[in-house]
Formats: C-alpha cells, sequence, structure tokens
C-alpha cells in the first residue's frame, strides 16, 4: 500500500467517531432485523437496506465532500483504492492479504469488470450463533440477492460514485456483492462494474419502488445530474494535482518508473521515440533545460490561470518579478553546490537511456550551478509572457522604494511627518542593508542545514536495508504509535 | 475465513454512515406507518444487549453503589464515550450526559426520537441481564425513562435519563 494512502487511512481512523466493531454489527443487524419486520420479505429486507446504506453515506459524504477531492479521478484508480474506501466506509483496517482483486477482462468496454475479495467480512461475522440473528437467509427466493453486506456495499457504491461524481469524471461504478459468509459463501465477494453516463442512467431507471414486492413504501433517491462542463474553482485546479494517485506515484516510483512514464507519454502524444524526441535537443541542450523552467511556468498557471490574473494587477507583478529576481540570486548563495549537483546527476541519469549519448554527454558538460541559471532563465521568460516586465525592474525592491518617493515636492513648513518622509529614503537603505547583512549571515547556516538534510537523508535511504526496517518503516511505526495515543486521547 | 464475535471486541469501527443509516431507517419507519419509533429503538439496542453480553460484561453484579462506574464503564467499552453521570436529586432517576453521543451528530429537522435511544435500550437491558444471572443477589433495574436532550433536536449533547428501582 502505498505511503500517502496509508497515512489517510491512519487518519480516517484516528478522527471519525469510532465505537466497539461489535456494537456496530449488532447494530447493523438490528436495522435488517427493523426492515424485514416491515417488509416481511427477505429480497425486499436486502433491496431497502442496500439503498439506506447508500442514502446514509452520501449524506456523510456530502458533509465532507473536501476530503474526497484528493482522492483519484477514475473509476479504476478508485477501485484501486478500494482499501481506502473501505477504511472510510467501516473504519476498520485489512489485514495483509485480506483484500484481494480480480479483473475480467472486457473486450467490448473501455474498463474491465472487477472481482474484489475480503477473506474475514467483520459484518457477517459468527452471524447465525447467537438467538437474535433471526434473519433467514435461507427464504432468499431471488438469486440475484445480495447477502448480508448489502448495506455496507451501498456505502461503498455511494462512496466510489460520489468521487467520481466530485472529479467530474462521466463514468459510474456499480458494487454488488456477489458472495456473503452469512451465506454459506467462504469468502465476501464484490463485483464491481464501470458504466458510462448512458449506460449508469440506464442501468438506475428502474426505479427502487418497482423492485419491491412486498409493497412497503420507500422514497426514491433524487436523480443524479452527469456536470459536463462546470466552473472549476481554484481547490478543483489544485486537487488536479494533488490527488492521492498522482502524490503516491511521486512518492512510491522510483526514477525508471517516472522514465518509463515519460517515454509513454511522449509515444503516446508526439507520436515518436524519446530517443528521436530528445535528438531535436541535440547541441540545443541549454535550451532544452530553459524549456522546463519555462513549461514549469504556464503548466502552474494552466491551472486556474491564476498567475496570469494576478500579474494584471501592476503593483503584483513588480512584487512578483521581485521576488522572482530575489530568489534566482538567493537560490545559488543558500544550497550548497554539491547538493546542486546530486541534482543535476539525477537528471543525466534520467535522460541515459531517454536521450541520445550525444545529448547525455553534452548535459554532462554542464555544472549544476548551469542547469539553475537556464531553468531560472527559461522561467523568466514564462513570467514576461503572462505580464512582468523586467526590463523596468530596479536593481532590488529598496531601489524601487525609493524612485516613488523621488518625484514629490518639498513642503516649505515641514510636519514631523514630513520630515519622517524625508528620513524614509535613507531608512528604508538602513533596512535594506540590514536585511542583506542578515542574508548573508545566514548563508552559511542556512547551507549547513541543507547540506545537512540533504547528505542526511541521502545516507539514510542508502543505508536502508528494507523499507520496512528502514528510516521509512521507522517513522510509519511512530505515526502508527502517534495515531494510536490520538485515538485512546480521544 | 470467519471472523468470530469476541474478535470484534478488540477492534473499533467507524459509526459515521451507521448513524445517518439510523434516522434513514426512520424515516423509512414512519413512512411505513409506524408510529412506536421510539420502542422500536429501544427494542433494536435490548437485541443488541442480548448478543453482546455473551461476549462482555463490565461486572457481575449492579446496586445503587456501583451502578455508576457501570454505566460509565458501558458507555466507555462499547461506545466509546466519556459521560457525566449524576442521580437526580429528589427523583429515583440517573442521568447520563454524552457530549459525543455515537449515534447523534446533527440536528435533522424532520427527525422526533433521537438515535440515542438505541443506546437507552441497550443499557437498561444490559444491567437487567446481569442481575438475572446474580441469582437474585440484587434486584435494582434501569428503565429508560427519557432522552432529555439530543444533538438531533439541536441541543449541544445527549441526556440520556433512566429510571431505577431497587
Amino acid at each position: 500500500m502505498g505511503t500517502v494512502q496509508w497515512f489517510l487511512k491512519k487518519i480516517t481512523k484516528a478522527f471519525g467517531r469510532n465505537t466497539n466493531s461489535l456494537f456496530y454489527t449488532l447494530l447493523y443487524r438490528e436495522i435488517l432485523k427493523e426492515i424485514q419486520e416491515i417488509t416481511q420479505e427477505e429480497n425486499d429486507s436486502l433491496l431497502i437496506l442496500r439503498e439506506i446504506g447508500k442514502r446514509a453515506a452520501l449524506e456523510s459524504c456530502e458533509r465532507h465532500s473536501t476530503i474526497f477531492k484528493f482522492m483519484p479521478g477514475n473509476p479504476k484508480k478508485v477501485l484501486e483504492y478500494f482499501e481506502l474506501l473501505w477504511v472510510v466506509v467501516f473504519g476498520r483496517e485489512l489485514e495483509e492479504g485480506d483484500l484481494t482483486y480480480e479483473v475480467i477482462k472486457k473486450e467490448d468496454s473501455k474498463y474491465d469488470d472487477y472481482l474484489i475479495r475480503i477473506k474475514a467480512c467483520p459484518i457477517c461475522a459468527g452471524y447465525g450463533m447467537d438467538e437474535e440473528d433471526s434473519f433467514d437467509f435461507n427464504k432468499i427466493s431471488d438469486l440475484e440477492a445480495e447477502g448480508m453486506a448489502c448495506g455496507l456495499t451501498g456505502m461503498l457504491e455511494s462512496v466510489a460514485n460520489f468521487i467520481l461524481k466530485i472529479k467530474k469524471n462521466e463514468y459510474r461504478i456499480n458494487i454488488l456483492e456477489k458472495r456473503c459468509i452469512a451465506r454459506g459463501n467462504h469468502c465476501l465477494e464484490f463485483i464491481c462494474r464501470i458504466y458510462d453516463a448512458v449506460e449508469w442512467k440506464k442501468l438506475t431507471s428502474i426505479k427502487i419502488q418497482d423492485k419491491l414486492k412486498s409493497g412497503v413504501k420507500i422514497e426514491e433517491s433524487p436523480e443524479e445530474e452527469f456536470v459536463q462542463e462546470a466552473k472549476l474553482d481554484i481547490f478543483d485546479k489544485l486537487q488536479e494535482y494533488l490527488s492521492l494517485d498522482k502524490i503516491e506515484e511521486l512518492l512510491d516510483e522510483p526514477l525508471s518508473g517516472i522514465k518509463e512514464k515519460i517515454a509513454d507519454l511522449i509515444r503516446d502524444k508526439l507520436d515518436m521515440e524519446p530517443e528521436r524526441f530528445f535528438n531535436y535537443f541535440l547541441n540545443y541542450e541549454d535550451d532544452m533545460i530553459r524549456i522546463v523552467g519555462y513549461l514549469s511556468v504556464h503548466l502552474v498557471n494552466e491551472y486556474g490561470r491564476i498567475i496570469e490574473k494576478m500579474l494584471k494587477n501592476e503593483l503584483f507583478a513588480k512584487i512578483a518579478g521581485y521576488i522572482f529576481k530575489h530568489l534566482k540570486e538567493f537560490t545559488l548563495l543558500f544550497i550548497p553546490l554539491d547538493v546542486i549537483n546530486d541534482y543535476h546527476q539525477l537528471l543525466i541519469e534520467f535522460l541515459d537511456g531517454l536521450a541520445p549519448d550525444e545529448v547525455v554527454e553534452n548535459v554532462k558538460q554542464f555544472t549544476g550551478k548551469d542547469d539553475i541559471t537556464y531553468m531560472f532563465e527559461g522561467a523568466q521568460m514564462a513570467l514576461e509572457n503572462l505580464g512582468i516586465d523586467f526590463s523596468e525592474l530596479k536593481d532590488n525592491i529598496w531601489e524601487e522604494l525609493q524612485k516613488r518617493e523621488e518625484g514629490e515636492l518639498i513642503s516649505p513648513e515641514q510636519s514631523l511627518m514630513d520630515r519622517t518622509k524625508e528620513k524614509f529614503p535613507k531608512i528604508i537603505n538602513i533596512i535594506q542593508e540590514l536585511l542583506m547583512l542578515i542574508n548573508e549571515i545566514l548563508t552559511l547556516p542556512i547551507r549547513v542545514i541543507i547540506s545537512e538534510s540533504h547528505h542526511g537523508l541521502k545516507t539514510a535511504i542508502n543505508s536502508v536495508v528494507s523499507e520496512e526496517e528502514g528510516l521509512f518503516g521507522s517513522i510509519k511505526e511512530r505515526i502508527d504509535t502517534i495515531f494510536e495515543y490520538v485515538s485512546e486521547m480521544k | 475465513m470467519k471472523v468470530l464475535r469476541n474478535e470484534l471486541i478488540d477492534s473499533e469501527a467507524t459509526m459515521n454512515q451507521m448513524r445517518n443509516a439510523i434516522y434513514h431507517l426512520q424515516r423509512f419507519m414512519t413512512l411505513n406507518g409506524e408510529t412506536q419509533i421510539i420502542d422500536k429503538l429501544r427494542k433494536m439496542g435490548a437485541n443488541i444487549a442480548r448478543t453482546y453480553i455473551k461476549y462482555w460484561k463490565p461486572i457481575n453484579l449492579v446496586d445503587l453503589n456501583n451502578i455508576k462506574s457501570v454505566l460509565g464503564t458501558i458507555y466507555k467499552k462499547i461506545l466509546n464515550s466519556n459521560v457525566q453521570i449524576e442521580f437526580v436529586t429528589g427523583e429515583k432517576k440517573i442521568s447520563v450526559k454524552d457530549n459525543d453521543c455515537a449515534l447523534c451528530k446533527y440536528k435533522y429537522e424532520d427527525i422526533n426520537v433521537a438515535g440515542c435511544e438505541i443506546i437507552m435500550g441497550m443499557v437498561a437491558e444490559f444491567i437487567k441481564l446481569i442481575n438475572s444471572r446474580a441469582n437474585g443477589k440484587s434486584s435494582f433495574t434501569l428503565i429508560p425513562s427519557e432522552v432529555q436532550e439530543s444533538k438531533t433536536f439541536g441541543h449541544k449533547s445527549c441526556i440520556h435519563v433512566y429510571q431505577f428501582e431497587y
């Protein structure tokens, strides 16, 4: 399981309202029995429990919709995160190896079907051993009927589809309980089928009321509206970058995995081999790095056009320009050279195998410092495109502030305020010099800290025997303990 | 592989969806003409206690001297709630205040019965069952009186009032 998924599971568990699992299971049983008392028809009771589960989970999701914005937005990924769905719904973690997947290939469809098996179902735990377990599964006549976990299944389906809905995905997942331990099967098994909007509408067009044979009444759920093109807020844009699967990939995939992904992307989108693509940059390797800086800024801007909107304001554009200039200066001042060179080495390793040998050799001629300079040059070009006029900027922001004071006339009768204003440029000069001094003083310790953490991290990572025994395992264990303490405190 | 009920005693489950489910069940009951919802919920609680006691019980005997600690233990161990328990002056009543009720959290305009009626039914049955197995050593019984306050009705906490006899 990925790190982020593991961490989110911990958070969900620690901050949900927990009770004892046996109480949960028995309450679940009692709800089913009450429904049965009204319907007097086992097939109907299961259908209604499923419906109640769906509504209950939807209500919860709507209250905490922001959390789900960070979940992956395609149905296949949502199903791959089934264990997290389980924890969200049930709050109980599965044991290692308790959950298994099986893909059922579908030739005529974009997505395959999935069989998800859970070895030990806590809902069915010991069902039938106690007198109060009076719902009789033997009376179920419908071959398609679900089992004891139908309410839980409804909850899982609701959460999965809520995620797809808020991620504005047009696919939906139908989750059905196929095997049930209380009905004599050896495990709990779900079949998950993925439908497009049209198929889903057709599937859900049959009203629950029409499926019931006992004549009991149930309110129909409101029909779901598929949002094709909705206005996206900043948060929506942000979560495109920060969705769980993307963070997980960044944290978990080694360089070779990322290289493969880039190669696939080039093949897929540009219809050419990566080597041919990088060959275009032969002898223009510096431009290649500039393009990275250039594209990075434009890519960030693509999401919500935040940068562009901010830079429309002249004052903001100037401030951003100065911040950028300072960042450019201080990056090389604060980050130790060997750290920069390590990243340069990483760039070479990244290109090795993807780009022609000549390109790799030429990049080797650069230093880490060159990489940073080219990146900043590229980013500066992009910022110019977006509205910062770097030619208008002074050497630093203090000169800009001084300039604003110059044009004003001096009043013959100077008040205390005027005299202070007169002194303002000098005050600015002092502040500037003081800040520069602090910067200079801080340069060394900051270099030490960055260098130390970089090398410390490098040594720690390189000296790990296995994930579980190493630093990562130890951190995981420590966080586990913290969450346990938090739960106990609650 | 089967999980047994006694294995569930030591683990926890998140109530968020189940809590909502209780109110959807109530709506379903009302729609189908059920009027005795309080009784129904208390009966659900009593059934939970009848099964639960086979796997865990806080003590072998309950009387007026230990009722406060028995209630505190039941609320803590089963519901994960830290409650304030007080005898109601001049009455044979005991009130339990739960600021973080497992079955109530949000105010519902269309609901007239608090989900924690289930808890009241369960707790009272628990006490009854413990003493029924104590060979007549204690005649102390607890009867659910009312949910005086509930988050379901917009209050800040839930207050369960039980009547006792001994």
